[in-house]
């Protein structure tokens, strides 16, 4: 009875999880089979998964076995199954540090971004960057440049996002395409302007007249994307920290503004933006207070957690403003999230008077 | 304190991972240095998992990173970010993480049914985060994106092995149960 019994929890684990045990070398011989014509979509694309699974654990895949895997997947390229593309340009990535010679595939991948499959362009933009090097990509410059106008929203965000993660070793290549950037902006899509934006604020980022222009711009007219928008305002916080006069400053309106906006995130992030400007007079800090104040009786511990845990910080320096929260504070002392209810309390100590001890 | 006002980046996700109810990895993404090695990532992996596996609480402050989390019968979704993050943009990854896999497992979030959609889930977090930036934070996109065939060959193109398969198998589960 008992081996019966553990003979069925072996085979519930098995089955469970058809990927344990998995073991490299005989994966790694199975890979062999892309090397087959006609290609088996879905045997192919199960050997990738097993691959793509043996990275993701840590197993060490060397140089020289990884090289050979990789040439034998560009094999691959052959087949249009969306699918099965996809795993290879997720395994292109993946591979990318460990093989040798990566750059064959840099033909593939630009016929593929610049095809007419939509499903394969976003994916190959990405794939390609993770692989290009400075001299190549002077070469693909003028596709990039179109990616980030593109129609398509997710085209044009991986094109921007690419363009990001090029931009250090590749300043001088990347500060190229402000324009086309400053075009998407103004995109419908929200994560499009979320990634135009972030992608001109890492370019200007060391030009403080081009920053402060910047936030002007797009101050005014609103952003549609919530994240956008936070990040605007992370921008205008970094921007407002070394102005002597904050309360005047007319960035200042446009921090109070977010406070009314529709979105929770954009709403903390102003108020938490507004609690931490060194410059700032107590008596500005009441509406940010407020919003604060209200979160910390939402039903959902992230915002109960998010609005206690910048209170504290607030108490730190400036107790009295926290006061008006301690009853709502006193209420989190018992609350279900250990690191909210530890938070309420240190906060109170800070803030409350021997009433509210006793209490 | 340190200074509080934060660097503006687009760098948002430390990293995000499916745990098993035995805290042993499923997937597992890490954008930065913070955990160099695997062996740090796993441990690191068995700290969080013991803080968070009994209290459901959300949000967590763990080793100077915020992680909030959620779970599904035996799996454990989570999303990391830097301690001075925005908590609400990390939940809104984490959230757009579980309901993309939510909706291609039709519903049936747990191990087995993720492990038998593998490819596709590797797919979707990688729709989701590239390289610490969130691409993409809308779960019906994503799922799109990965453009994961929901069905398979019609019923009706099916050859008889395949249905007598298919057949056989719901029965051996159904005993099973």
């Amino acid at each position: 009875m008992q081996y019966l019994r553990r003979d069925k929890k072996d085979e519930e684990e098995g089955l469970s999880n058809p990927f344990q045990n998995l073991d490299k070398g005989q994966v790694l011989q199975e890979a062999r089979v892309f090397n087959e014509t006609p290609i088996n979509v879905r045997k192919c694309i199960h050997i990738l998964t097993k691959i793509l699974y043996l990275i993701n654990q840590g197993t060490h895949i060397g140089t020289s076995e990884g090289t050979e895997t990789f040439f034998a997947m560009t094999k691959l390229f052959q087949s249009k199954d969306l699918m099965l593309r996809r795993m290879v340009y997720l395994a292109i990535k993946e591979l990318a540090n460990i093989a040798e010679d990566v750059i064959i595939v840099t033909s593939s991948l630009t016929k593929d971004m610049t095809g007419k499959e939509d499903m394969f362009r976003a994916s190959a933009i990405r794939a390609l960057c993770r692989i290009t090097d400075n001299t190549m990509l002077q070469g693909i410059e003028r596709y990039l440049k179109q990616a980030v106008v593109d129609k398509n929203p997710s085209v044009s965000s991986a094109a921007l996002v690419s363009s990001l993660h090029l931009l250090k070793p590749n300043f001088d290549v990347v500060k190229r395409w402000v324009n086309e950037a400053q075009e998407a902006v103004s995109s419908d899509n929200t994560m499009v302007q979320y990634h135009a934006l972030g992608l001109l604020y890492h370019i200007k980022q060391s030009d403080r007249l081009a920053v402060s222009k910047l936030i002007a711009k797009h101050s005014k007219h609103s952003l549609r994307s919530p994240y956008a928008v936070c990040m605007l305002i992370r921008i205008a916080t970094k921007y407002l920290d070394e102005e002597p006069e904050v309360a005047e400053s007319p960035l200042y309106d446009f921090l109070e503004n977010c406070l009314r906006h529709k979105s929770e995130m954009v709403i903390y992030e102003a108020a938490r933006a507004i609690v931490n400007l060194k410059n700032l007079k107590s008596k500005d800090l009441c509406p940010a207070i407020s919003v604060l104040q209200l979160f910390l009786s939402s039903p959902r511990p992230t915002l109960r957690f998010a609005a206690v845990r910048t209170l504290n910080k607030v108490a730190m320096t400036q107790p009295m403003s926290v006061t008006t929260c301690n009853l709502d504070l006193e209420n989190l002392i018992t609350d279900v999230n250990r690191s909210i209810a530890t938070l309420a309390i240190t906060t109170l100590l800070k803030t409350g008077n021997e009433s509210s001890v006793e209490r | 304190m340190d200074s509080i006002v934060l660097d503006a980046s687009l760098y948002t996700v430390k990293a995000i991972a499916i745990l098993d109810n035995d805290g042993e990895r499923v997937v597992a993404r890490y954008y930065d240095d913070t955990y160099p090695t695997t062996k740090e990532q796993k441990e690191f992996e068995k700290n969080l998992f013991n803080k968070t596996h009994r209290a459901n609480a959300e949000i967590i402050m763990l080793e100077g990173m915020t992680c909030v989390y959620r779970s599904s019968v035996d799996l454990y979704f989570y999303v990391m970010g830097s301690f001075n993050e925005n908590e609400l943009v990390l939940v809104s990854v984490l959230n757009a993480f579980y309901d993309a896999v939510s909706m291609m497992l039709r519903k049936n979030v747990e191990k087995r049914s993720l492990m038998e959609s593998l490819d596709a889930v590797m797919l979707a977090m990688d729709e989701i985060v590239d390289g610490g930036v969130i691409l993409e934070a809308d779960s019906s996109a994503i799922v799109q994106r990965v453009a994961m065939k929901i069905d398979d060959v019609p019923i009706t193109e099916q050859t008889v092995a395949q249905v007598l398969q298919t057949a056989k198998d719901q029965l051996k589960w159904s005993l099973l149960k």
